[in-house]
């Protein structure tokens, strides 16, 4: 009987289950297949027995982490960026967004997002350079500007103060674009009867923002922030990499689990250390969006992702 | 509705079950044939082996079964050479006449070899041969089982030649825990550092000659302060968890050996107790902290060098720096090079700590080592044995096609075409052997300059010593990053208090784990020393 409702179901949706089938597959893939390989983190690794076949060694390989003595200030940091990237990046997209769509002119409005839509497609390679070459003490074009303004010249990347900010504000720069696009598209599928509505009733422009477009933005602020909240312990290892490198100096701010563990790890090559590290900020990531979707759900069951 | 999903969750939890089975019997499968392989590999050879000791040198392939032709792979870092298709064609002509074997090569660009190296043999890929080094984590894959163990018998008789030239000592430095990985490049080369600057920029402000830490400090100090747009030092980038100049002012000067600068320990080399000391705890390293800060606060290199990603040669040649330190060979291509493109800049090489003992590189600088998983371990370890000792195919390997990337010049040296850029610049130095030509342009001072160090040259008991890190490989990870974060920017002058920066620097070594290194490594060196 139950076999009856299965195998009916699937005569019934097989077109949307015809559909579904890639999406199903490549996360099987590429998400759950290699989820096998967390065996690594506890394992000493060695070519011969590769990934299933080398030996055991319990915890080892979390040693090295956690007896760092900086586990909790990177922990610390990446959550830290995370939340300010979130919550910086957001509130931004969602004002460019609002203003985008207030104004008119289609023209004027395409140049303007594909002028913030270009910086996501910068390597972070090529960000650092630039960063470097406005920034830097002897030539940075900064620096060549304050003296020739006659002020005293900043000496940026030997002071791990500015890099929060810095950090941020390179984030938002970045992502700025591709997020207003998100934000756009959904602003522009609100029914427009609503805008109508409030305009007959007297409403200005402010009062048809705040009444009708945000209200009706948070259902999809809340799924992209729930999806962010989860890598919330990954830090962006291409944007720290590339903006601080090896600068010693800078690590107390601006250090994160991602490019702690590239250092310590890339010249001793320990795949399972490194692997112990991903399982780390896995498992805090997980707790993490269990918790934030549980909360969620709590203040309303519609909104959440489960 | 309840009943039905969780149905299909059941259908897919299986799946994923059934599927993830599927994968773990194929790697199971996988695995196995490789790891009977090679005991059966070695079986043979060492089986087939006494009658090869009875047999003559010199005729490596008689012996030998080659009738069956095999295609041998080898792993290079570097790119590719331009010319690969054309000098490889003729590489293969001359090995498939000696040992009916032809080479494919395959390439690790330098931007990301350091990624790619270790994946390699992680993932058992099927090839022969890899270049191998020390500075490309050669003890590191060996302890992993990356490499084919070569024993005496199979070096014997698959490379009777190799067997003869090679010096004792490279075989002892190539070892690991006892076991060779690796046969070594067949010629000594200094890798001690030296200085390149601009003797035009000293000529101009009457410097005195440049031959001591002081009188370099002095010449950094007057660029800095007369020559502006001009960096006076500017130091190689990388992942160095030392000053740049402290091969030059830590190790050479107070004749030290310090375990390839990657951790906080040296020994003195005439000590005979190899007894292991932390380098940030001496006197000398206090001495050159305010050597080193005087130059910074006299702006001797940018103030923000730790973020610099400048090629150091490139500026050197550019004019935008007046000094840089590199080995001898290094900086003498660098100089031919300049002056072959009639440079403007009057350039010479110092040797600020004259006299001081000066030790060559350990034979581990370059090698070429077996593949755990290869099949033609036999024919690999006769290409070997070919490159090194074939006066022909080693100048193809080395130099390319005679007459089209080099004009040989007598029998040792050559002198580069337009072309020579075409086959170069890639890991042939493995094949390093007596047979190597040298650059008829290559300055004389550099050479003349490392022929007078030849008196200077120690060799001591702990040459052949190799650090297994195993045991403290967390400690090492920990270490390794306090140097990058407490020790590098107090080295560049960018701590103000430097007794404060070195009490800090030690404090946190030590809660990094810094004694239980220095114990497994005394213990190490002790057990090496009393086995000699």
């Amino acid at each position: 009987m139950k076999r009856q409702t299965f195998w009916n179901d699937l005569k019934n949706y097989k077109v949307l289950l015809l559909m579904l089938t890639p999406a199903v597959i490549f996360y099987l893939l590429f998400a759950y297949l290699p989820m096998a390989g967390i065996v690594i983190a506890f394992k000493r690794y060695d070519y011969a027995g590769g990934i299933f076949g080398s030996p055991w060694n319990g915890f080892d390989n979390f040693r090295f982490f956690f007896e760092s003595g900086d586990a909790f200030r990177v922990t610390r940091n990446t959550a830290l960026y995370n939340i300010a990237f979130i919550a910086v990046n957001n509130a931004l997209q969602i004002f460019a967004a609002i203003l985008l769509f207030e104004v008119g002119g289609k023209w004027f409005r395409k140049i303007i997002q594909s002028a913030m839509f270009l910086p996501y497609f910068i390597s972070w390679v090529v960000v650092g350079a630039i960063a470097y070459n406005l920034l830097n003490y002897d030539i940075g074009t900064v620096n060549v500007l304050l003296r020739g303004l006659g002020l005293e010249p900043i000496d940026i990347y030997n002071t791990p103060a500015y890099w929060p900010y810095l950090l941020v504000l390179v984030s938002a720069w970045k992502g700025l674009g591709y997020g207003t696009v998100m934000y756009l598209a959904a602003i522009t599928s609100i029914d427009t009867e609503m805008y109508e509505a409030a305009e007959i009733d007297g409403a200005n422009i402010f009062q048809r923002i705040m009444k009708v477009t945000i209200p009706n933005l948070y259902p999809t602020v809340i799924i992209l922030v729930l999806l962010a909240v989860g890598n919330i312990f990954r830090g962006d290892f291409g944007m720290f990499y590339n903006m601080i490198g090896n600068n010693g100096i800078l690590f107390s701010t601006t250090d994160v689990i991602d490019t702690f563990v590239f250092r310590s790890l890339i010249t001793s090559n320990d795949i399972g250390m490194s692997a112990a590290a991903g399982v780390f900020q896995s498992v805090l990531g997980f707790v993490t969006i269990m918790l934030v979707n549980y909360a969620v759900r709590r203040y309303d069951k519609d909104r959440a992702l489960f | 509705m309840q009943k039905k999903s969780g149905l299909i969750m059941l259908a897919i939890a299986m799946m994923l079950v059934m599927i993830m089975s599927a994968c773990g019997n194929n790697n199971n499968n996988a695995s196995e044939p490789s790891a009977s392989s090679e005991p059966s590999a070695s079986a043979s050879s060492s089986a087939s082996s006494s009658p090869a000791a009875t047999e003559t040198e010199g005729t490596a392939g008689a012996s030998v079964d080659t009738s069956k032709e095999v295609k041998l792979k080898m792993i290079f870092v570097g790119p590719k050479p331009v010319d690969y298709d054309a000098v490889f064609a003729e590489i293969n002509k001359k090995l498939k006449e000696k040992i009916n074997a032809t080479l494919e090569g395959e390439f690790l660009d330098w931007s990301d070899w350091a990624q790619k190296y270790p994946l390699k043999l992680a993932a058992a890929e099927d090839f022969d041969l890899i270049y191998s080094a020390n500075w490309a984590g050669y003890n590191d894959q060996a302890l992993k089982g990356g490499f084919l163990e070569i024993t005496d018998e199979m070096i014997q008789k698959y490379m009777p030649q190799t067997w003869a030239n090679m010096p004792k000592v490279s075989w002892g430095q190539a070892k690991v825990n006892g076991k060779l990985y690796m046969i070594p490049q067949n010629r000594g080369e200094s890798v001690e550092k030296l200085i390149l600057y601009r003797e035009d920029l000293r000529k101009k402000y009457n410097l005195p000659e440049i031959n001591s830490p002081e009188s370099f400090a002095t010449y950094l100090k007057t660029i800095a302060a007369n020559e502006k747009g001009i960096v006076p030092f500017t130091p190689e980038t990388g992942d160095w968890k030392y000053h740049n100049l402290d091969r030059v002012l830590l190790k050479q000067q107070n004749e030290w050996n310090m375990f390839d600068l990657d951790m906080p320990f040296a020994y003195k080399l005439t000590d005979e107790k190899g007894q292991v000391f932390n380098v940030y705890e001496t006197q000398e390293f206090k001495d050159l902290m305010v050597y080193y800060k005087d130059l910074a606060d006299n702006n001797a290199w940018s103030k923000n060098v730790l973020n610099s990603k400048n090629d150091h040669q490139q500026d050197f040649k550019a004019g935008k720096t007046a000094s840089i330190t590199h080995n001898n060979g290094t900086l003498g291509a660098l100089m031919s090079q300049m002056r072959l493109e009639n440079s403007p800049y009057e350039v010479k090489l110092a040797d600020i700590n004259q006299g001081k003992k000066k030790s060559v590189a350990i034979s581990t600088q370059n090698g070429t080592s077996i593949h755990a998983t290869s099949k033609n371990v036999e024919r690999s370890l006769m290409l070997i044995e070919l490159m090194q000792n074939d006066k022909e195919l080693h100048d193809l390997m080395m130099y390319g096609i005679s007459g089209v990337n080099y004009e040989p010049v007598g029998d040792d040296k050559y002198k580069a075409t337009d072309k020579f850029q075409n086959f170069y610049g890639f890991s042939n130095w493995n094949f390093n052997s007596p047979l190597n030509r040298t650059d008829e342009a290559f300055p004389q001072e550099a050479s003349d300059l490392v022929n007078s160090w030849e008196a200077d040259v120690y060799h001591y008991p702990l040459e052949t010593f190799v650090f297994d890190n195993s045991k403290v490989k967390t400690e090492i990870a920990n270490v390794g990053n306090v140097m990058l974060r407490y020790g590098i920017p107090l080295e560049y002058g960018l701590v103000k208090d430097i007794d404060k920066g070195i009490a800090d620097l030690n404090k946190q070594l030590k809660s990094a784990g810094l004694e239980k290194i220095q114990t497994e490594l005394q213990s190490q060196i002790d057990a090496f020393l009393a086995k000699q």
